[in-house]
Parts: C-alpha cells; sequence; structure tokens
C-alpha cells in the first residue's frame, strides 16, 4: 500500500512541478490561476473575511444600493449580497468539485477496465455510458430530484452522471492507445498480472488528460449547479448558491439589479477563469492531441 | 547437447470477424513451424517484413497463443501451463523489443525500469537495490549513473542497452532477440552485437535471433531458419553452406560484398509477395521464382525432414 501511494504520489509531483508551475508562467495563466487561488481561499475562509451573517435578515434595510457597508448591496430580505456571494463560492466549488471527483472515479475505472480487457465487456460498458449522454443534463437532474428531492445531494450526483461517460471515454481512448506500446508487451512478458499493469503503467501515463479535463468540468459543473439552482431544484434556502441568489433576484431584477448582477458576474468570470487556466495546462502539458480524442 | 526450446508444428491463424456484410477471413501467419534451439546455440529467423518472424517470436513466448503445435521449453509443455505457472516461467524466458524508444515506460527511471522484473517476480536482489542497480547496467556497458535519467534523457543505443539489462536481470536461460538493431544507427548496431556475443559468452545465454538482415544473420547465429509467408523455406544448419531454396538464393546473392573486385549483378526479384489471406494452392513463391514449374502451383512443398539441411522446395538447387 505504501509503494501504491509513493507512485500516486510521484505521479502527482511529476505532475505538478512541470505542469501547473508551466501552466502559471504566462501572464493569462498568473491571472487566471491567480483569481482561481483566491476564490478557493474565499471559499474556506468565508466565515472569517464575510462582514455580515449571510442568513441574517433586516427587512428594514432590504434592497440596499452597493455601498457602505454593504458593498455590494442587499437583497430583498436585507441579506448582505457580498456574504452571500462569499459563502455561494463555498456551496458552488464544492458541489462542483465533489461531483467531478466521483465522475473522474468512476469513469476512470470503468474506463481504464473497459480499456484494457475490451471485448464485450468494454461494448456492455461504453453502450450504458454512452447513454447517460444522451440525456440533457437536465433531464438528469430532474430524475433525480424526483427520486431523492431537491437539494445540493441531488445536484451533486446529477452533475456526477452528466459528466461520466467523457471521464470514462476518456480513460478508455488512452488505456487503448497505450495498451500497444512495447513497454506493455515488455511487462507482462516479465510476468506481470493485469493488476501491476493498469496500475503502476497505464494508469499513471494516463492521468494527465483526465485531470486537466476534469479541471475544465469543474467549471462546467459550476454553471450546471448554477443552472439547478436557478429553477430551484438544487441549493434550499437558506442555503447560499449563486444560482438560487439570481434566481431570487428575477423578482426585482429592475428595482434592485445588484441582487442579479453580482451572482452573475462571479459565476462567469470563475467559468472563464477555470478555461484559460485548463487551456493553459493542456498547453503545458503539450496533451492536446490526446484530449481532442475523447 | 540439449535441446532448450523445441518447436513442432507451430501455426497462428489470425482471423477477422465477418458480419453480415463482409466474409470472415482467415490470415496464416505462422504455419508449420518446427525447429529446435540446443543450450547455448544461436538460430536465426531471416525473411522479408510481414513474413511472420515477430508472430512465431510472440508465439514461443506466449504472448500471442497458438492456433496449434507444440512447445516444449527445458522439457516441459509450454502451452499446458497456466497463466500463473507462465508467469512464473516467463523470468527464465525473457525478449528485447525492436523498439527501444517505446520499450520503457516513460516516466520510469532507469533505474526502476531495471528494476521492475523484481518488483513482478517479487524478488528481491542479493545485494542492495542499488548495487544490483549497478552491476546490471555496467553489464550492459552503461555508465551506472544513468540510473536516475528519465528515457527521453538517453540516446536509442543507450534505450536498447536498458532494454536488454531489464531482460537479463533474472538471468533468463532464453533471450528472444526481435530485430533488436533494427531502428539503430549502424554503429550503434554493432556496438549492440557485440555487447550481446559477449553477454551470451559470459552468461551462456541461449538466442533466438529475428532479422530480415541475412548478412547479420550469418555473422552472428548458428543456424539459420529462412521464413517467407509463415512457413520455414529452408533451414540451414551452418551459417556458410549454400542456399537450397531459390528464395534464399536471392537473398544471400543480394548481400552486399566490401570488395569493390566483386561486383556482380543482383537479379532483384520479380513481383510482389502474395497476399497472406486467402493463399492459392502450391509454393508461395511460386509466382517470383525462376525455377517454377507445374507442380509448384498445385502442390505445396513440404519441408523435407530426417536430413541435415531441410528445404521446402520441389526444385531445391
Amino acid at each position: 500500500m505504501t509503494s501504491n501511494i509513493g507512485t500516486v504520489a510521484r505521479a502527482m509531483t511529476g505532475f505538478g512541478n512541470s505542469a501547473i508551475g508551466s501552466a502559471f508562467g504566462s501572464w493569462l495563466g498568473k491571472i487566471a490561476g491567480g483569481f482561481l487561488v483566491l476564490l478557493v481561499l474565499t471559499a474556506i475562509f468565508a466565515p472569517w473575511i464575510t462582514p455580515f451573517d449571510y442568513a441574517a435578515q433586516n427587512l428594514m434595510n432590504s434592497n440596499a444600493a452597493p455601498g457602505w457597508p454593504h458593498l455590494l448591496g442587499t437583497d430583498q430580505f436585507g441579506r448582505d449580497v457580498l456574504s452571500r456571494v462569499i459563502y455561494g463560492a463555498r456551496t458552488s466549488l464544492s458541489v462542483s468539485a465533489t461531483a467531478i471527483a466521483i465522475s473522474i472515479s468512476v469513469g476512470m475505472t470503468l474506463g481504464a477496465a473497459a480499456g484494457y480487457f475490451g471485448g464485450f465487456f468494454e461494448r456492455a460498458v461504453m453502450t450504458v455510458v454512452d447513454l447517460t449522454w444522451s440525456f440533457p443534463d437536465i433531464l438528469i437532474a430532474l430524475i433525480f430530484v424526483a427520486t431523492i428531492g431537491p437539494g445540493l445531494t441531488s445536484t451533486t450526483f446529477a452533475i456526477a452522471i452528466a459528466y461520466l461517460a467523457q471521464f470514462t471515454r476518456l480513460t478508455r481512448a488512452q488505456i487503448v492507445r497505450l495498451k500497444r506500446e512495447t513497454f506493455i508487451e515488455a511487462t507482462i512478458n516479465l510476468g506481470a498480472k493485469p493488476r501491476h499493469i493498469l496500475q503502476y503503467h497505464l494508469l499513471p501515463n494516463a492521468i494527465a488528460p483526465v485531470i486537466v479535463v476534469g479541471m475544465l468540468a469543474i467549471g462546467d459543473g459550476i454553471v450546471l449547479e448554477a443552472t439547478l439552482g436557478f429553477f430551484g431544484l438544487g441549493a434550499q434556502p437558506p442555503t447560499p448558491s449563486w444560482g438560487a441568489m439570481m434566481s431570487s433576484g428575477t423578482a426585482q431584477l429592475f428595482l434592485s439589479p445588484w441582487v442579479i448582477i453580482f451572482p452573475g458576474v462571479v459565476v462567469a468570470v470563475t467559468v472563464v477563469a477555470v478555461n484559460l487556466f485548463g487551456d493553459e495546462l493542456i498547453r503545458a502539458l503539450n496533451i492536446r492531441d490526446r484530449i481532442r480524442g475523447a | 547437447m540439449t535441446n532448450l526450446l523445441e518447436v513442432r508444428n507451430l501455426s497462428k491463424k489470425f482471423v477477422t470477424p465477418g458480419g453480415p456484410f463482409r466474409k470472415a477471413r482467415a490470415m496464416h501467419a505462422v504455419n508449420d513451424v518446427s525447429f529446435d534451439l540446443a543450450k547455448g546455440r544461436v538460430i536465426g529467423v531471416v525473411g522479408e517484413s510481414g513474413c511472420g518472424k515477430s508472430t512465431l517470436a510472440r508465439l514461443i513466448l506466449r504472448l500471442i497463443e497458438p492456433s496449434a503445435g507444440e512447445l516444449r521449453f527445458e522439457g516441459e509443455d509450454l502451452r499446458a501451463k497456466t497463466s500463473s505457472q507462465m508467469r512464473k516461467l516467463r523470468a527464465d524466458m525473457q525478449m528485447v523489443f525492436q523498439d527501444p524508444y517505446s520499450a520503457i515506460d516513460p516516466r520510469y527511471t532507469v533505474a526502476r525500469a531495471v528494476m521492475e522484473p523484481f518488483v513482478v517476480q517479487g524478488r528481491s536482489p542479493e545485494g542492495s537495490v542499488d548495487k544490483e542497480v549497478a552491476s546490471l547496467l555496467t553489464m550492459v556497458g552503461l555508465n551506472a549513473g544513468l540510473a536516475s535519467s528519465f528515457p527521453h534523457q538517453i540516446s536509442g543505443g543507450q534505450k536498447q542497452r536498458v532494454g536488454i539489462a531489464r531482460a537479463l536481470a533474472l538471468r533468463p536461460s532464453l533471450l528472444v532477440l526481435d530485430e533488436p538493431t533494427a531502428s539503430l544507427d549502424v554503429s550503434v548496431q554493432a556496438q549492440i552485437i557485440s555487447l550481446l556475443e559477449q553477454l551470451r559468452d559470459d552468461l551462456g545465454l541461449t538466442y533466438l535471433f529475428i532479422s530480415h538482415d541475412l548478412s547479420l544473420v550469418r555473422y552472428f547465429c548458428d543456424e539459420i531458419l529462412v521464413m517467407y509467408l509463415g512457413r520455414v523455406v529452408e533451414a540451414l544448419p551452418d551459417t556458410d553452406l549454400p542456399a537450397r531454396h531459390p528464395y534464399t538464393k536471392t537473398l544471400m546473392d543480394s548481400t552486399f560484398t566490401p570488395d569493390p573486385k566483386q561486383r556482380r549483378v543482383i537479379a532483384p526479384l520479380e513481383g510482389e509477395v502474395p497476399s497472406p489471406f486467402n493463399l492459392p494452392p502450391g509454393c508461395a513463391f511460386a509466382d517470383r521464382c525462376p525455377y517454377t514449374t507445374a507442380i509448384c502451383r498445385t502442390e505445396t512443398p513440404i519441408l523435407t525432414s530426417g536430413t541435415t539441411h531441410p528445404v521446402a522446395c520441389h526444385h531445391p538447387l
């Protein structure tokens, strides 16, 4: 087990040293990556940096325009928009990252097994996985909402399933390509078991594009989380979520536009930053052709 | 002299699956190949690309499952082994691959690559790991300082030496060399060949050497098998013997000699190798052979048995 952790750690440090460092090399990477680091730190330290309690209502001060002390104004219940946007980062990032983590672990396992063993098993797995791709994301979310009720759990599962096919296909494509390399045949000829081949050769060589696509998918996951929140299928009040905030802001769009504008701007900037940084990572790792294959 | 490896009537038929809109097609990559490899000997297998040499190597190591035939390694029936018995046995029969550039995992250091055989077989080296790495690298003529290098940091010849060190780490008795010099520069080829010669003498190895370069095979090997479209057409027990099969004769005539006074006309082969799918009856070489008669087109010649110099030809030279 220790050697197993060692392999993963080595793969990650190798990935980290060369690629993330190099992605931060360009000015675009610096800006996008810097914003993302700031956003993650904000989400982690939300309780210490929010000026107000995100749930505290003050009906005497509802729909206040941006200014002092409410920098981004207040909503129709007089809650501080800035505090809610900061807490919303927690919801959005954690839901999206959890969902993509589930998606990657399941997708990589399925894709690696399908690509390695091939045959009927591969066909069965890929057909089922491709089927999930034929459902619109919102429909998948509705199925979960209908069965386990609206909330962040439904949202997480819906996002995880929406991106499952992508990771399964990407991993399978990597494994099928790597399987033909001479070093795999050479290792089989040393007497290695399939588990050894997968764990120490195929997966470590396949992981880089999966991580990058996972990074880009977190951006998409944030949008999907916001969409579901907007429709009232995601985060339920009083949990702050960028999508739900925008949804509640539609009622007074002309009276207090800041309630809808600020969460919207944050969603847009986050997604652009994620995509730009993802592009920089792809460039740094030089894996553009391998990602297109999926 | 005991036989390390006995191959009898080994065949491999690849079948492309048929469907509603296409017929299933069969291709005999290796057809009825038999030979003995004695301990300490070097057998060369020559033939042009696509004749089944590499498939033969993989069949012998059971990297591809044979369709028919027998394989005996140190007197034991290889085809009867279960996959876990086979995994253990692989320590005794190793292979050096044609393309050194992809024969090492790009994420592995040289040290990790040459120690992987021990990890896979669950063994530990006699001394320390560092010592074993150093002695393996020294054995193949590499500087022990390369141990921490990655494959992209070393040359093709160095990579091939790492491949040889990896194959020899568990001290196998049989080494299958699948065109080990084909993708290297000529000067490096010579170094690898002399390294292989020296290792054979030092470690008492037995080689199955696969190549398309007849002059290299004649220099390096004790015996030669000439393959054409999956069949052995001639088995030369000694490399100095004159060819008896017209195909071998053409191959021998087309090698160059370094003496400019020995200039001679090279008669290139006419025609193409027939498609290995749905082979016509008769000798596969009939279309290109200058001695073809009616019988060559109807009856497949069989390798003569019981002679010291078997040949599969209706009109041997």
